[in-house]
């Protein structure tokens, strides 16, 4: 607590600044170089997306709800359709299934890869930064190639996908991968042996399993702390029964454990994408939807590459949904910042805040 | 533990060409399944307007000049178009498409933005009742 003698100095940081790539306000109470105590403020991004939601029909709406975010567009989407899809009461085919699958799996390589990147670039890291972005290049270009757009893929519609994947397609996505899969051992090396980055990561924002579940983390980051919590394994959706995935856990609960989490996640995902490509199912690719969406409301959870992203979708019977609420995973993790500053310095913030992988935009909406 | 981990990288760098595509000198082909501008193709159109009401942005108007001959104009707001193909998806006739090959579409007026897809004298009909547009 503070002394009544001194008074407290605080740093404000934001909205605007030079270290934030979005808005968010923290403030940050400091004692010489130690901080004491942080607060985050956000909502400087909101679009009213939800409420925009309530005016557009159901199709407008896969659109409107991908563009919350411009890194897991994929998810935004998924969770929606599959979400529509329960209250409907149509499941999409097989190979429509897989093929999400694989596109989520395919946005995650890109979004660690991004996050990897980021992250580097606040440790002062530039190297990495660039040379991990280059490489991103390869899975967007990928991306590019099989749903015909480097970012908002619109993969999904309801009831299926739009993007077939045919043989040379395939293996385009092999041929990138295992260029990636080369790179992210030379990336995991270096996270966990250069010694001037390690000293920035190494006991960093340290969170216990038990605090990780007192403020309620998910994602890579409470899997760092040896949290099991994994939508992808504990209520799997799409295609993850048949494609089954294994949960990536860390004991350390510091930054560096979250970039081993995260570095590790992508050879799970190169592994289950090139299983999915040997083993397709065969089929359609949509199945029929109806307009108007029958009444009722339901709840659909799908694992983002930052965490469990949550959406609650309700229909009143007509052609447009009466309430979307989406519970982003960046809202569940900006608690490690408030609650693993205390005692850090100054200089180590931007670390903590970029560790936990943050997307004001989707957590604004 | 090891100091300078990305020395080697660096280094190899320094004998290799820049990565970046050098953009507006050398263009490289689009992949075949880019989604570029819109097109639309009369002469199968019955004029469902199903592309019309699935449009996340409002994007395409559908003008109808001869009902019971299945003629229709295509006013197509290039601007407002987000580009997710949902009307291509949504064309039970095949009309619409994304091309691949237009897809820089920079202009220094708005109205370069405004396209009409149609046969040709439909196009001059609905313009000369319309002259302003």
């Amino acid at each position: 607590m503070e002394n009544e003698t001194r008074e407290k100095f605080i740093i404000p940081i934001g909205p605007q600044h030079p270290a934030l790539k979005e808005p968010g306000h923290f403030e940050f109470s400091v004692d010489g170089e130690t901080v004491t105590g942080a607060t985050v403020r956000l909502g400087y991004v909101h679009r009213g997306i939800e409420k925009a939601a309530e005016e557009r029909n159901w199709v407008q709406d896969l659109y409107l709800l991908e563009r919350i975010c411009g890194i897991c567009s994929h998810a935004h989407a998924l969770a929606y359709s599959l979400g529509v899809e329960k209250l409907a009461g149509v499941t999409a085919p097989p190979r429509a299934q897989a093929i999400r699958q694989l596109v989520a799996e395919l946005e995650r390589v890109h979004s660690h890869l991004l996050w990897l990147g980021v992250s580097a670039h606040e440790a002062g890291f530039d190297t990495l930064f660039m040379f991990s972005w280059r490489d991103r290049e390869t899975i967007m270009d990928v991306l590019e190639g099989l749903t015909g757009n480097r970012v908002n893929y619109s993969v999904n519609v309801l009831g299926g996908v739009k993007a077939d994947i045919d043989d040379a397609r395939a293996d385009a996505i092999r041929r990138g991968i295992d260029f990636l899969e080369e790179r992210t051992q030379h990336y995991l090396k270096i996270a966990t042996s250069d010694e001037t980055f390690l000293r920035r990561t190494r006991g960093v924002g340290y969170t216990s399993r038990e605090q990780a579940e007192e403020l309620g983390l998910v994602g890579p980051t409470a899997r760092a702390a040896n949290v099991a919590r994994d939508v992808r394994v504990d209520v799997p959706y799409a295609a993850y029964t048949d494609f089954p995935v294994q949960m990536t856990l860390d004991t350390r609960g510091d930054l560096e454990a979250r970039f081993v989490v995260r570095i590790r996640e992508l050879f799970e995902s190169y592994r289950v994408v090139r299983q999915i490509l040997d083993r397709l199912p065969a089929g359609e690719l949509t199945a029929r939807m109806p307009r108007r969406i029958k009444e009722g409301e339901t709840v659909s959870r799908i694992e983002a590459p930052r965490g469990e992203l949550f959406y609650f979708i309700k229909s009143n019977g007509s052609d447009k949904p009466e309430r979307i609420k989406v519970r982003t995973p960046s809202i569940c993790n900006f608690a490690v910042v408030t609650g693993t500053a205390k005692g850090h310095q100054l200089a180590d913030m931007p670390m903590i805040l970029a560790g936990m992988d943050p997307c004001f935009s989707c957590n604004d909406r | 533990m090891r100091l300078g981990a990305m020395f080697g990288d660096m280094f190899r760098s320094l004998f290799k060409r820049p990565v970046t595509e050098l953009y507006p000198f050398r263009k490289e082909p689009a992949p075949s399944r880019l989604r570029g501008a819109l097109t639309y193709n009369p002469a199968k159109c019955t004029g469902c307007q199903l592309c019309v009401k699935d449009c996340p942005s409002n994007a395409i108007e559908l003008i109808t000049i001869d009902k019971a001959n299945k003629r229709f104009v295509m006013r197509y707001y290039m601007d407002r178009c987000t580009f997710c193909a949902q009307c291509v998806q949504n064309c039970r006739f095949g009309c619409l498409g994304m091309s691949n090959e237009q897809w820089e579409m920079a202009a220094l007026n708005k109205e370069a933005f405004t396209v009409h897809y149609g046969r040709e004298e439909d196009l001059q009909k609905l313009l000369s009742t319309n002259p302003h547009e």
